[in-house]
């Protein structure tokens, strides 16, 4: 049976309360597998490359970088950090001297606390070196070893490095599809059963994908995880 | 009938130095197709590395025991693998792998006769020099030994709600676990590849130590002559050898005679300490009857004091179990996180003493000042404040009217204790700069101890408090359940003990009019005790804050996971919080393979036809990292104590119990210090027990036994000596 129902439990209400559903563009699997014994599933939402996106990317780009380069100015320019050498270089100096970037330093002087424009300074350079604009999560099958999860989150808060969890095959008791109450709908998430634990591992905890690709790799972690022969049986019999 | 399980495993250390001359592959074999490799041998026949390794010769002048190695690897002996960097015409054993590497190759092409399939994970090898080293499971750093003996404790302890609470969820969820248990429909029995992995995990930990093994033990294979030394070479070598026996010499004569005597002396003040210690914990832990609380569970400052000879009886043990590390190999990795705690508790412990010192100088020099500021904030918070406050409630506050008659008897009852109080301060008053002195002169122990003793002193100086509080809560309490009753009774219910429920019940007409009456009054009196209450209460909420501030601040002091975060900063690979397999694309590892000459087949490609066994390989790279410690792992135990402070402080209970005028518990200081004694054992050992340990540590003599071997009278004897006390160790 593929599906095995058990709803309602406390510990996957815990697991899944507050998980966010990424609203603007639904998750897409890409399957990579260089060998019948590994298999990498990645559930990520952003979306499939076109010239329009990859444009639209270059230009986030650089507006991050220039948005990045021009706080960090300003907080040298009022902070008074750069040496005047480096103020009287040739290649410095026009765009200091020129007027807008005066009204913006103007503009962010004295009425405005030095704290505050230093706070906000700062929030916006985490901001722009931190954005991230997808949610990405993977799910790693080697056979013989075991399964990994990683996922690098959307927003401010989710991390450059992606956080993960490597499960041995020999602590892996079952991977399993479940359902549960999210709002007013009915999810189906893939679950992993780990030994002698007492939460279960929850696969693409923050994409919770649609039925269908959970299913996707519900069938292809059966099938890649575990041995032939063991496989075969379990079919069989 | 390789056709299905010809799947091959290789692990593969990145930082294997790369050459393209020939070599013999030498490593473990975990099972036919699973292969850990270990080092290459460059320029050696496969047949003698073969003998080589089972008579044991390229383990020769092994440091420790190489009984050590094969224990904790898992395996009998060391194999040879396969063949590096040779040609296909050369006859090979189907299970042995080929390997081609060379300078410009990142990652070696492996090919086996008998794999059709072949994963290859590529590692970095950790250095045991530095203490670093992977494992499967994250670094802890708190002691794990007493998870136990606190649930023992807890029902002790009884009262403890949230404690209680906490169980009957954990048995909720087991139970649901058990349930969980039920839906796996067969039980699959791993395969020898799945079990190996804690063995590799140790194997990758020791693979750095053995290549050096196997590399200098290299040259007794035969092959390479060794050539003979020129005269200025000798020379040079014999002035070097009479350098170092000279010094030899002077170290062992050290050793020999001073050392010891040293030893014996620290050993005593050691013990001597000891007993002190011991004498002392006993006090701090006598309890009069078991149920009582004990010096430590009442006073912060015993609680330090307890805390800080606990680490004391704690060191020495720690200690012993570090010097014991230097006899065995450095890749064997247990006692790493002992290393770490023992480290951290020290530097702990000095930065404690640092500060302790800054401060105490500054509380010593400014006594009379800190006196007199502390007995003015005293004056100013606790007896004026309250004087003024309980006048305010006395003449109808806020324009609430309350009950002149009782709110004018409340005040002036309160009144009257305060001025009592505060002709004791004022008793107090010239004696408290030597106490102040005194606080400043412990801080010399660490500046935990002011703080300890400061937050003793503040329960102690606002213990009429404390009693104002405890007094009108107990009255609000009674006054709001003769409410109840009495409402019940307006209502013609009662309320019946036996059954726990609200029955209806007959009154007679005289009952119900005195029990209307009295409600009635009840009622109306009810705001006046209510404000009273209102007041002590947040007066006593405030102090329980404040020695909230006072205990966070003495847990930083105590248990902040210094030495842990600046490994992380310094080298995250001594702090493993797991490991982590990451997938390459097998594109570029194609590329890098096509452009040699030897017919790797690039079929890495072609991995939807399966198995079929004319087309070898179709190969997968992952490489295996250690992830370090993140640092929510780190304060793990802060998040822990924050969350049970919050439970205990803000949960509904308190703010109920709060309400109807119940005594709000504070909470358990074991609770609260559960924090505090992570990095310690739950039970502390005996005196006798540290004498043997600290009797029990190698003497010095043993390092410079195998050098002094050379001398030829009395080399028999030491040499017998040294291999007594090594195989004792």
């Amino acid at each position: 049976m593929a599906v095995i129902g058990w709803a309602k439990s406390g510990l996957i209400a815990n697991n899944l309360d507050h998980r966010r559903q990424n609203a603007h563009h639904p998750p897409h699997l890409y399957i990579r597998r260089p060998s019948p014994t590994t298999a990498e599933y990645t559930v990520t939402t952003r979306p499939p490359p076109s010239l329009t996106l990859r444009l639209a990317l270059v230009s986030l780009t650089t507006l991050r970088l220039v948005l990045f380069l021009v706080a960090l100015l300003l907080l040298t320019t009022h902070l008074s950090l750069l040496p005047r050498p480096v103020t009287q270089h040739p290649y410095l100096h026009p765009l200091l001297a020129s007027p807008p970037y005066q009204a913006l330093v103007r503009l962010t002087g004295p009425p405005l606390p030095a704290w505050a424009f230093a706070a906000a300074a700062c929030a916006v350079l985490y901001v722009c070196f931190a954005w991230q604009l997808h949610t990405t999560e993977r799910l790693l099958v080697l056979r013989g070893l075991g399964i990994q999860t990683s996922t690098t989150g959307e927003g401010v808060w989710g991390s450059w490095r992606p956080a993960t969890r490597f499960i041995p095959t020999e602590k892996i008791r079952d991977v399993l599809i479940n359902e549960a109450f999210r709002g007013f709908e009915v999810r189906y998430y893939l679950v992993v059963l780990v030994e002698g634990e007492e939460e279960v591992v929850v696969v693409f905890p923050r994409l919770l994908p649609r039925r269908r690709i959970v299913e996707a790799v519900w069938r292809g972690v059966r099938g890649c995880l575990y041995e032939q022969g063991g496989e075969g049986r379990g079919e069989k019999g | 009938m390789q056709g299905h399980d010809a799947f091959m495993r290789v692990f593969w250390p990145t930082d294997l130095p790369r050459s393209d001359v020939r070599g013999v592959v030498v490593g473990w074999r975990n099972s036919a197709l699973d292969v850990f490799v270990l080092a290459i041998l460059d320029e050696v026949e496969p047949r003698n590395v073969e003998t080589a390794l089972q008579i044991g010769t390229l383990t020769r002048n092994a440091p420790h025991p190489v009984s050590r190695i094969y224990e904790l690897c898992g395996q009998s002996s060391m194999r040879v693998l396969g063949l590096a960097n040779t040609p296909e015409s050369v006859e090979v054993d189907s299970s042995w792998i080929r390997v081609t590497t060379g300078p410009g190759r990142r990652v070696p092409a492996v090919t086996c006769a008998r794999a059709s399939n072949i994963q290859i994970i590529l590692f970095e090898r950790p250095l045991p020099g530095r203490m670093q080293y992977i494992s499967l499971n994250p670094i802890a750093l708190a002691l794990g030994d007493k998870k136990g003996s606190f649930r023992h404790d807890s029902p002790e302890s009884g009262d403890d709600d949230d404690e209680k609470e906490e169980r009957i969820r954990k048995e909720k969820k087991r139970r649901l676990v058990e349930k969980l248990k039920l839906h796996s429909v067969f039980n699959r029995v791993p395969s020898a590849k799945e079990k190996a992995l804690p063995k590799i995990v140790n194997q990758i930990n020791w693979a750095w130590e053995l290549e050096q093994l196997l590399q200098k033990n290299v040259s007794r294979i035969g092959t390479r002559s060794k050539r003979s030394q020129s005269v200025s070479e000798r020379v040079v070598e014999s002035a070097t050898i009479a350098r170092d026996m000279m010094v030899l010499w002077l170290w062992d004569l050290f050793t020999f005679y001073v050392l010891p005597v040293i030893q014996r002396l620290f050993i005593m003040a050691l013990m001597s300490h000891r007993f002190a210690a011991e004498l002392l914990l006993t006090v701090l832990e006598w309890r009069l009857r078991p149920r009582y609380a004990a010096l430590k569970d009442i006073s912060a400052t015993a609680q330090q004091v307890e805390i800080r000879l606990q680490q004391f009886c704690y060191w020495p043990m720690q200690y012993v179990t570090l010097r014991l590390r230097k006899n065995d190999w450095g890749s064997v990795t247990t006692s790493h996180p002992d290393y770490i705690r023992f480290y951290n508790s020290l530097w702990l412990v000095a930065n404690d003493v640092i500060i302790g010192i800054a401060l105490g100088s500054y509380i010593i020099d400014n006594s009379t000042w800190v006196a007199e500021e502390i007995s003015d904030l005293l004056s100013t918070y606790t007896v004026e404040a309250l004087q003024s406050s309980i006048s305010w409630l006395m003449g109808w506050p806020a324009g609430l009217k309350l009950n002149s008659e009782l709110a004018l008897f409340l005040g002036d009852l309160f009144l009257w204790v305060i001025d009592y109080w505060s002709s004791c301060i004022e008793l107090l008053r010239p004696v408290l700069p030597h106490i102040i002195w005194f606080i400043g002169f412990s801080s010399f122990a660490g500046a935990s101890m002011p703080i300890a003793l400061f937050s003793d002193l503040l329960s102690v100086l606002t213990v009429h408090i404390y009693s104002f509080y405890l007094a009108s809560a107990r009255i609000y309490h009674w006054q709001l359940n003769i409410l109840i009753s009495l409402f019940h009774l307006f209502r013609g219910k009662k309320h019946n003990v036996l059954r726990n429920r609200i029955d209806s019940c007959d009154y007679d007409l005289d009952q119900l009019l005195v029990g209307t009456i009295l409600f009635t009054l009840l009622f109306f009196l009810l705001p006046t005790v209510v404000v009273f209450y209102l007041n002590f209460a947040i007066a006593r909420m405030a102090i329980i804050s404040l020695k909230a501030v006072f205990d966070t601040l003495l847990s930083c002091l105590n248990h902040f996971p210094l030495f842990a975060i600046m490994l992380r900063v310094k080298d995250p690979r001594r702090l493993p919080g797991g490991i982590r397999f990451e997938l390459r694309d097998t594109q570029d590892f194609r590329l890098a393979t096509n452009n040699s000459p030897h017919p790797i087949p690039s079929t890495s490609v072609i991995y939807l036809k399966v198995r079929t066994p004319s087309l070898p390989h179709r190969q997968m790279l992952t490489i295996e990292q250690s992830i370090p410690l993140n640092f929510k792992a780190m304060f793990h135990q802060y998040f822990q104590m924050g969350n049970r402070i919050r439970k205990h402080y803000l949960s509904p209970h308190v703010v109920l119990c709060l309400l109807t005028g119940k005594f709000v518990p504070p909470l358990n200081r074991k609770n609260l210090y559960s924090l505090q004694y992570s990095m310690l054992p739950a039970r502390r050992a005996g005196v006798l027990e540290m004498w043997d340990a600290v009797n029990s540590l190698p003497s010095p003599k043993r390092r410079a036994v195998p050098i002094v071997v050379p001398v030829l009278a009395n080399g028999k004897r030491l040499s017998n000596n040294g291999g007594r006390i090594r195989s004792y160790g």
